[in-house]
């Protein structure tokens, strides 16, 4: 029998195929999730959804609609933005600006020594001191972070993983010498160490070790910490990362399990301390897809925590930060980006986050100028102040294909879940690399769609601006924030009563080796002015520090490419280089510093691969002299530097002399890709830089740039 | 010759340009690297050749950083060959394997070179065993040579290197029985790397069943005995008992002569393979020259000969030439 819903789906369908001249089974589109998107969504597709209630409202399991009842209607989300820059004192200023301009939370970006343990005097940090986020050495300079910033009443949010027991600590000794009791702090920290190993880099310890130190904190928050979110469970740079939505989503929520099995391990009641996980989401540029995610998220962690056995309603509900996507903005016709930035950000609010990031438009150039923050933070108070968007509660509830998407992309991210279970949960996942292999793989393949064009992007592959406007550019003298840092520290030194230092260091030192809490004792040795260098070298002794053994996708660029001919073209030439020269066009891609960002260079050594060159990968925060010794003894054509965290200026020169130092009469050209300000391009030619190849180059262009340039330098020797 | 001093002088940049000449494919470059390794072998150094083999994942270069590390402390200098394959899609690579000897990378006495296996599936590469020549001259204590995969033992051994071992990891004693003949005959140290953690019965159990393995191996008398080691790479537990063991099978089948004959052989061998390889070439190119292969399987095809007498006519017509 034929229902009236059957029969109108019929005609539609045959109209459908009138209009469009194609059958409607090839009309569906696929996403990078692996989601087939049909051009009409009907009631049929949401009868039988296995983890959606079509009945549920906001505030009641499974939370898709929402954590709260009355979600905007009452409060509209956070505006917190992430910030942070040189020192204390200019990241102080910063903070205060945009607090009186209409920011609510604050959010601190710490720069890459600080990350990594390192204190800003260190040899290993000497580019990268104050260039990618605020240095912080001492509890000094967290004091002049929060000066006139009343800690009892501002709620922070720290991105911290690596080095989170001395920042932390100075957080909590700051707000005592504030004269604000730790059991009022509120805030987050991120503390989420797994997706470090995965793929934010910057990580100490290896990973036993510092998941341990992860329940240390769960355990010391949910004791003497009420306020305060004692983890932010971030699938954010997975998805920076490349992953795509499910596997951003099954892996944070994973991650979040291995998180609760650790605090579990500890003795604590999970009622105790799940009401403080919190969670840390990407809002990419597929609108309805992250929408989607926001509620699935909601969704699974609620099944999540009750087979954990949690009672107390709030810790079934999952929390989020979201941050727009910085991977989707492009160093090409900028402003683009202030749009991109509008629809994503939109894309969060539909789905219910609880905080937002919203992106500045020279997001691909350097870190944002007064002016271009001021625009992004404008963003969200337009969205909350003019469009009507806070009135209803998820407003897109009850929609066909919305609620059919948010069950899809559960259950696909379920069954990722229960891979990375049977592997035994995520630190054995991701001592064995599957998670980061998998990301990249993804990675590579959103590659290869834009290179090729079969994904636009506005101002890149298509539709490009003739007249590419010039923007300002934040510009930070690391030299200069270095030497005021060092001048701290040794001021620090002198006055601090080291006995009390040494004793404090040496009883953490014990801690870590009879398993007892950390940060009880770190906090002990950052009141006494130990530096977070120090408590991180501490540890080391007993922990070692991790480096991480690096896997390559192979094949996966070149397949998309089969039998296209800008790439044949270049494969071509290859060969050719091969019977002229003896060998394969050879390069060195490397990362030096403390610079984590590795998507790229990843990206582009397994590519070239694929097109025959010979690639030696670097291993990560390599020093130029490193870097040197490598390109000589594999006699390397070529070198290609991927810089993104600003230490090009430093580190590049540093890297031609010592080449020189090695091999006075080095032939090896050297060209750097990465987040390069165009300010800076005379700068690097003047170092004898042979190219430049910045976000969004096409990477079959770039490796015939490659080999013209390494073909034309064996001519000119010969 | 200059780069024959810069060589023995251990100039970096002259080793590694030398090592390029003897790995490269054009004929140019051929002469000129006999020439130069020629001149390399009245000058021998006193370096000790361990090769490293095992399948992809057990270890092999991070057990290299380890020991490595170990050896620098104790002052010794180390050149390191790593082979990585080459894809045999697109004949390119990615040689990883400095990510995992961060360390010893660092070291100004290591020398550390990667290579792609080009055509050679993984395993020694043209030109290893010259670069060990060269190594060696540069006064190189110990050349490490990693390959990928264990069908390369013979060569391996029979080629290239004073000692050979095989890297393994836990529960690969299953795939003991196929693979017993080669290695049994060809390896002089069975190491089974991950010895830790929860892998530590299993490495345990693995390493028990290649001493049994082993067992069944008929010892001629005067060869020095082979060994199943158990380590960790990542712990750096082991590395005394694996220089120890090296150290001692160098000094036994030195004492018996074996060190030196293995040597001789592998001249041998090696002489026979440059000369097989002069004549190939040399034929090959009086083939492209000589048009009468094509003429003649054409006749073939039309009825006019039999096959085998254009092929005896060829080769009358090759050989006179
Ligand atoms: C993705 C991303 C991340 C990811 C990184 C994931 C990963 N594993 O790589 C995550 C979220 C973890 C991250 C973290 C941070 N990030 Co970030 N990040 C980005 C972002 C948005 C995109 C970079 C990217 O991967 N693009 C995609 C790849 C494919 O492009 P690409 O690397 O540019 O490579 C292309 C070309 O440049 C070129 N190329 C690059 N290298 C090479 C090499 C060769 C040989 C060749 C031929 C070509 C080539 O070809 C490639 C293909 O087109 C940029 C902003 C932007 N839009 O560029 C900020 C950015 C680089 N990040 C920034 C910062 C500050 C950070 C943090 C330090 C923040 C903090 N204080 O904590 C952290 C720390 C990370 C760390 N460990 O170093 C800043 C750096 C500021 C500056 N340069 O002045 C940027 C510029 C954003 C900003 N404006 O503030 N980040
Ligand atoms: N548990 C454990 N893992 C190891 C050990 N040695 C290497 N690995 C891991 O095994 C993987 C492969 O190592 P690698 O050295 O690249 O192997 P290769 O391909 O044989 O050179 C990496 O993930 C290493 O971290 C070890 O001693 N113990
Ligand atoms: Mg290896």
């Amino acid at each position: 029998m034929k229902t009236k819903n059957s029969e109108n789906y019929t005609k539609w369908q045959k109209s459908f195929e009138q209009e469009t001249k194609i059958d409607l089974k090839e009309a569906s589109s696929e996403t990078d999730e692996g989601i087939e998107i049909k051009p009409v969504y009907t009631k049929a597709d949401i009868e039988n959804l296995s983890f959606v209630d079509n009945d549920s409202l906001p505030g009641q399991f499974p939370y898709t609609r929402g954590p709260k009842a009355s979600m905007y209607t009452n409060r509209p989300w956070t505006i917190r933005q992430y910030a942070g820059f040189s020192t204390a004192e200019e990241s102080n200023d910063f903070y205060k600006k945009n607090l009186k301009s209409g920011q609510k939370g604050l959010s601190v970006a710490f720069d890459l020594p600080t990350h990594r343990g390192y204190d800003s005097d260190d040899d290993l940090v000497m580019g990268d001191v104050g260039k990618a986020g605020v240095a912080i050495d001492t509890v000094e300079d967290m004091k002049i972070l929060f000066n006139d910033i009343p800690l009892d009443q501002m709620s922070v949010s720290m991105t911290m993983n690596g080095a989170v027991l001395p920042v932390l600590s100075s957080f909590i000794v700051a707000g005592e010498e504030q004269n604000v009791n730790k059991n009022l702090l509120s805030g987050t920290i991120q503390n989420d160490i797994l997706k470090e190993f995965m793929v934010r880099n910057t990580y100490i310890y290896p990973p036993d070790p510092s998941m341990k130190i992860v329940a240390d904190i769960i355990e010391f928050t949910s004791k003497e910490m009420p306020k305060f979110n004692s983890i932010s469970i971030s699938g954010y740079h997975m998805q920076e990362a490349g992953a795509d939505n499910v596997l951003e989503l099954a892996y944070t929520l994973a991650d979040g399990m291995e998180y609760v099995r650790a605090a579990l391990s500890k003795g604590l009641d999970i009622d105790d301390f799940a009401p403080r996980l919190s969670f840390f989401f990407a809002i990419g540029t597929d609108f309805f897809m992250e929408i989607a995610k926001l509620r699935a998220a909601r969704t699974l962690w609620y099944k999540i925590m009750k087979d954990f056995g949690a009672k107390n309603e709030k810790s079934l509900i999952l929390r989020t930060h979201c941050q727009t996507s910085g991977v989707s903005l492009t160093e090409k016709d900028p402003y683009n980006n202030i749009i991109r930035t509008s629809y994503e950000a939109l894309s969060a609010i539909l789905g219910g986050t609880q905080s937002l990031h919203t992106n500045s438009f020279d997001e691909a150039i350097a870190l944002p100028t007064d002016e271009s923050a001021r625009i992004a933070r404008n963003t969200q108070l337009i969205l909350q102040n003019e469009t009507g968007v806070t009135n209803t509660v998820d407003p897109l509830a009850g929609s066909y294909f919305i609620e059919s998407l948010t069950d899809e992309l559960s259950k696909k991210a379920w069954e990722v879940i229960e891979e990375i279970e049977s592997l035994g949960g995520m630190t054995k996942a991701v001592k064995a690399g599957v998670p980061k292999l998998k990301i990249e793989e993804s990675a590579t393949k959103k590659q290869a769609k834009v290179d090729s064009g079969s994904r636009v992007v506005v101002g890149v592959n298509k539709f490009k601006n003739p007249k590419e406007p010039k923007v300002d550019v934040r510009v930070i003298d690391n030299n200069r924030v270095r030497d005021d840092q060092i001048k701290k520290i040794n001021d620090i030194k002198a006055s601090r009563d080291q006995k009390a230092v040494d004793e404090s260091l040496a009883k953490l030192v014990t801690a870590a080796k009879e398993d007892s809490n950390l940060l009880a004792r770190s906090i002990d040795a950052i009141k006494n002015r130990a530096t977070v260098g120090e408590v991180s070298k501490a540890l080391e002794q007993v922990y070692g520090r991790h480096f991480a053994t690096s896997l390559s996708v192979s094949g996966v660029y070149g397949k998309h490419f089969e039998g296209d001919e800008d790439f044949m073209n270049v494969t071509k030439k290859v060969n050719i280089f091969e019977e002229e020269n003896g060998r394969r066009p050879r390069v060195l891609v490397v990362k030096m510093g403390q610079d984590g960002h590795d998507r790229g260079a990843k990206i582009v050594a397994t590519s070239f691969a694929d097109m025959g060159f010979d690639v030696d990968m670097g291993p990560l925060f390599q020093s130029p002299k490193d870097v040197a010794k490598d390109a000589i003894e594999n006699d390397v054509h070529a070198i290609g530097v991927s810089t993104l965290a600003a230490g090009h200026k430093t580190l590049v020169p540093e890297l031609m002399k010592s080449l020189k130092e090695i091999d006075p009469k080095s032939k090896i050209i050297v060209f750097v890709g990465g987040v390069i300000p165009e300010q800076d391009y005379d700068f690097l030619y003047k170092n004898n830089i042979s190219a430049i190849f910045g976000p969004g180059s096409n990477i079959i262009e770039s490796a015939e740039k490659v080999i013209d340039l390494i073909s034309d330098k064996i001519h000119k020797n010969n | 010759m200059q780069l024959v001093e810069k060589i023995i002088k251990g100039e970096r940049a002259a080793i590694a340009k030398a090592i390029t000449l003897v790995e490269s494919s054009r004929e140019n470059d051929k002469n000129e690297s006999r020439k130069l390794i020629s001149e390399l072998l009245n000058k021998p150094g006193k370096s000790i050749r361990v090769g490293f083999s095992g399948p992809p994942g057990v270890g092999k270069s991070t057990f290299i950083e380890s020991f490595g590390r170990y050896l620098v402390e104790k002052n010794y200098k180390l050149g390191i060959l790593a082979i990585d394959p080459s894809s045999q899609i697109t004949g390119g690579s990615i040689l990883g394997d400095k990510t995992r000897m961060i360390e010893i990378s660092k070291n100004p006495n290591t020398f550390i070179r990667s290579t792609p296996s080009r055509g050679s599936l993984g395993g020694i590469s043209a030109g290893t065993r010259e670069a060990s020549i060269i190594l060696d001259a540069a006064g190189y204590d110990f050349i490490f040579i990693e390959t990928v995969g264990v069908g390369q033992s013979e060569t391996m051994a029979t080629n290239l290197v004073d000692i050979f071992s095989l890297i393994v990891g836990p529960g690969s004693g299953d795939e003991l029985q196929g693979i017993k003949k080669g290695i049994t005959e060809y390896a002089d140290i069975f190491i089974v790397n991950k010895n830790d953690g929860d892998l530590k019965s299993e490495a345990s159990k693995t390493a028990s069943d290649y001493k049994s393995a082993i067992s069944y191996y008929k010892k001629s008398n005067d060869t020095a005995d082979k060994e199943v080691l158990l380590v960790s790479a990542i712990e750096q537990t082991g590395m005394e008992k694996v220089i120890e063991t090296i150290q001692n099978i160098v000094s036994q089948n030195k004492k018996n002569k074996n060190f030196d004959e293995r040597r001789a052989k592998q001249l041998t061998y090696w002489i026979e393979e440059e000369v097989r390889e002069i004549i190939q070439f040399n034929i090959q190119n009086k083939i492209k020259a000589d048009g009468s292969i094509s003429q003649l399987s054409q006749k073939v095809m039309d009825g006019k000969i039999q096959m085998f007498e254009a092929i005896e006519a060829i080769t009358q017509n090759l050989q006179n030439k």
